[in-house]
């Protein structure tokens, strides 16, 4: 049994955002249809890297638990169709620039008319009143959001982040609204039209900094790889690689000396508190990164474990997995030889499926319109 | 009216991921009773930066649409009332180290059998099982996980990103799994418990990075402002800084060729198609950046945008908030006491609403304990 047994998603949406979005749905047991323009989702072209059939493994990202149906909405006869699995679909989502459902009569108000129980989710970059003629690309949002401003060194650039991070967000709040307006639903029958869009993710994600700048007017500049208020909260180089370091409290504190062999520095007054240490922070990070650059990280990562003191090194991907299977949370999904990332959602009795490994294109054409030409 | 109304929500988390799930669930609508030790929520002591109240601001930015109740759980006749609320509650969300629910009677097990019903979500930093003694804070799950390696420029140091995003997404996917067990819950199925850990999340989010390991077998590595497979998708140096351009694609490189007063670059063979700009990214990027020396970003943004090619500034976030307010997007909450940002979520029939600012300390415990006491209806006082 799995929570959304049962509910029908026509997904019209192209590669990050809106694809996440229908897959959670998909993984929690939601029957998704991916209905694709004739070229495909953008995203099965943007290779390299591709996985050793050839298939971009972007594409293979966000799509399992989905069945591809191709509909031309140029098409007569394919216009029909979709307007039929509209019909047919509890939830319906799309990322396509506003005003372009409505030039095929696809829009919120044309299809709830025959559909009242419809959640309609439309996914935007800029929002659909004064912005709903910008692109929205996930790098361009987090350049205007101000979310790159407080990402890289202090010294440094602004920086984006490795992953379109925005996107993601973007497609976890557009999950949050349709399963809400599921739940309303439930109560008085009535589906609703929920919007979400990338800017508005971008600023309310910002959460202490965006709060920050509401209630001071100043905002907040980036510091790099410490952290603002706690100290030392940051990255040491060891003799093989850099290395975070969290100590958030006296006691952490206090172990950490332990294991650098520097208890003197416990009564400096100078690094007494946390306040001190953040007002002497230049200094307390040269005394610790001098002894902490003569060890490699695993060292220093097995003597601090040992002394429980959170540490551990800067990974990269696919250590980050490693590390994940080793803690025995089951990271990956492997699907008939396609591996994505697991749903991150645990539900003890209704827990996440995968049933179907991303589709080639139209994979489920024939078997939908011949459901869909039914009466 | 929310979609959430009559749902009871009690949250004993603290800082940020599960602060955020139960604000969430309240916007949505929900009744949510923070439980706090007598010291309250840590980061009602994380200042600076304050209001005009001195209050922190990294607690108002979470903690709006909850009533405050302190509860110490040491005290017996504290604990009692405690378990009387989590009899009633139709959500439990807490993000304790594992152990510490179970030393005080108020595990999922021992919930469950007086309250079947109950969705008892956990949220922690590496699981339950053997990463259950490894603290979970952001940044630390940003370096282990990975996000930090692709994040920062290709010749420099893996950088975290500036806010808790890691924090914030594991919050997201708590008030998904919640939703998805109350959904459940009301077509027949009971009660049960959602687990979400900040390490999975991490590798979750990481998305198409995440999927390029786990089909190839190579880490992707960080790149700084460009695309690794579009271009041009990249922040340039105008003559007042950082501009950043999107052009995703052919049409769009040719608008923003004629923009620059260079048409003849979209028809140059070392720029023709995406895969030519990305081969030669190095002597395009030159050539734009030769182009638009002469002028300001703000220039720039309005030449591009009337031209159609995706561009805009490296705002700070002040300037963020500016653009979605001229936008008509709302992007601030004021209802009744401090800014914070704004629920990002719109619903139509049943929107997200501001009912309470953030509480103070222990602001509505005696109505709360005289209604588990049974000596009110409700907890309105």
């Amino acid at each position: 049994m799995a929570a959304l047994d049962g509910i029908l998603v026509a997904d019209f949406s192209r590669v990050l955002a809106g694809p996440l979005a229908s897959m959670t749905l998909g993984d929690l047991g939601a029957d998704v249809v991916k209905v694709e323009p004739p070229t495909g989702d953008d995203t099965r072209a943007w290779n390299p890297p591709a996985d050793d059939r050839g298939r971009a493994t972007y594409y293979l990202t966000v799509n399992r638990n989905k069945r591809s149906v191709v509909l031309d909405l140029k098409d007569e006869a394919d216009l029909e169709l979709a307007r039929e699995l509209i019909r047919r679909a509890d939830v319906l989502i799309e990322n396509y620039r506003p005003a372009t459902m409505g030039r095929f009569g696809l829009d919120y108000e044309t299809v709830s008319a025959g559909n009242p129980g419809l959640v309609y989710c439309s996914i935007s970059g800029f929002g659909e009143n004064g912005g709903r003629d910008l692109p929205g690309f996930d790098p361009l949002v987090e350049a205007v959001s101000g979310l790159m401003s407080v990402t890289g060194p202090a010294d440094g650039e602004a920086t984006k982040v490795g992953v379109a991070l925005v996107d993601v967000m973007t497609g976890q709040n557009a999950v949050i609204a349709i399963l809400a307006a599921l739940r309303a639903r439930e109560q008085d029958g009535r589906g609703q039209k929920v919007s979400v869009n990338l800017l508005s993710t971008a600023l309310a994600a910002t959460e202490n900094h965006g709060s920050s700048y509401l209630a001071t007017g100043v905002s907040p500049k980036r510091s790099g790889n410490v952290h603002a208020s706690i100290a030392p909260f940051e990255t040491f180089h060891t003799e093989n690689g850099p290395m975070m370091l969290c100590v958030g409290n006296e006691r952490e504190f206090r172990h950490l000396l332990e294991a650098l062999d520097l208890e003197d520095l416990a009564e400096d007054d100078r690094f007494k508190t946390n306040s001190d240490r953040v007002a002497n922070r230049t200094e307390l990070h040269r005394i610790l990164g001098e002894r902490l650059s003569a060890e490699t990280r695993e060292y220093w990562v097995e003597v601090f474990h040992e002394k429980g003191v959170p540490a551990g090194p800067v990974n990269e991907i696919g250590t980050g997995f490693e590390l994940a299977e080793s803690l025995g949370l089951d990271p990956i999904d492997d699907f008939d030889g396609t591996r994505s990332p697991a749903s991150p959602l645990g539900l003890s009795t209704t827990p996440p499926k995968t049933r179907m490994a991303p589709p080639d294109l139209d994979q489920h054409g024939e078997e939908i319109r011949a459901w869909l030409a039914q009466q | 009216m929310g979609a959430l109304d009559g749902i009871l929500v009690a949250d004993f988390s603290r800082v940020l991921a599960g602060p955020l799930a139960a604000m969430t669930l309240g916007d949505l609508g929900a009744e949510v009773v923070k439980v706090e030790p007598p010291g309250g929520d840590e980061t009602r002591g994380w200042f600076p930066p304050v209001d005009d109240e001195g209050r922190s601001t990294y607690f108002l930015a979470v903690n709006r649409n909850k009533r405050s109740v302190v509860f110490d759980l040491k005290d017996e006749g504290d604990l009692a009332l405690t378990r009387e609320l989590v009899s009633r509650a139709d959500v439990v969300i807490e993000n304790f180290r594992p152990g510490t629910m179970e030393r005080f009677g108020l595990d999922y097990e021992s919930v469950s059998r007086e309250n079947p019903g109950v969705v008892y979500c956990s949220i922690t930093g590496f699981g339950r099982d053997r990463g259950a003694a490894m603290p979970g804070y952001d940044p630390l799950v940003q370096a282990l996980s990975g996000l930090m390696s692709v994040t920062g420029p290709a010749d420099g140091e893996a950088s975290k990103v500036g806010v808790a995003v890691v924090d914030v997404i594991a919050g997201m996917n708590a008030a998904t799994g919640i939703l998805a067990a109350l959904y459940s819950r009301q077509a027949g199925g009971g009660g049960q418990r959602v687990e979400v850990d900040l390490l999975s999340t991490a590798l979750s989010g990481l998305a198409n990075q995440s999927s390029a390991w786990l089909n190839t077998g190579q880490a992707p590595t960080r790149a700084g402002n460009i695309h690794p497979s579009i271009e041009p998708f990249r922040t340039f140096t105008a003559a007042d800084g950082p501009l950043m351009v999107c052009a995703g694609n052919d049409a769009q490189f040719a608008r923003l060729a004629g923009a620059l007063g260079s048409p003849e670059l979209a028809t140059d063979p070392r720029f023709l198609t995406n895969s030519d700009r990305v081969a030669n990214r190095e002597v395009l990027g030159e050539l734009i950046e030769g182009a638009l020396a002469d002028q300001t970003v703000t220039e720039w943004t309005e030449a591009f945008t009337a031209a159609g090619v995706p561009a805009g500034p490296v705002n700070d976030i002040g300037q963020g908030y500016a653009l979605a307010e001229s936008l008509g997007l709302g992007p601030v909450d004021d209802t009744g006491g401090p800014r914070t940002p704004a629920s990002p979520i719109g619903l139509s029939a049943e929107p997200t609403s501001s009912r309470r600012p953030p509480p103070t300390l222990d602001q509505h415990g005696e109505d709360i304990r005289r209604w588990l006491a049974g000596q009110a209806d409700s907890p309105e006082g």
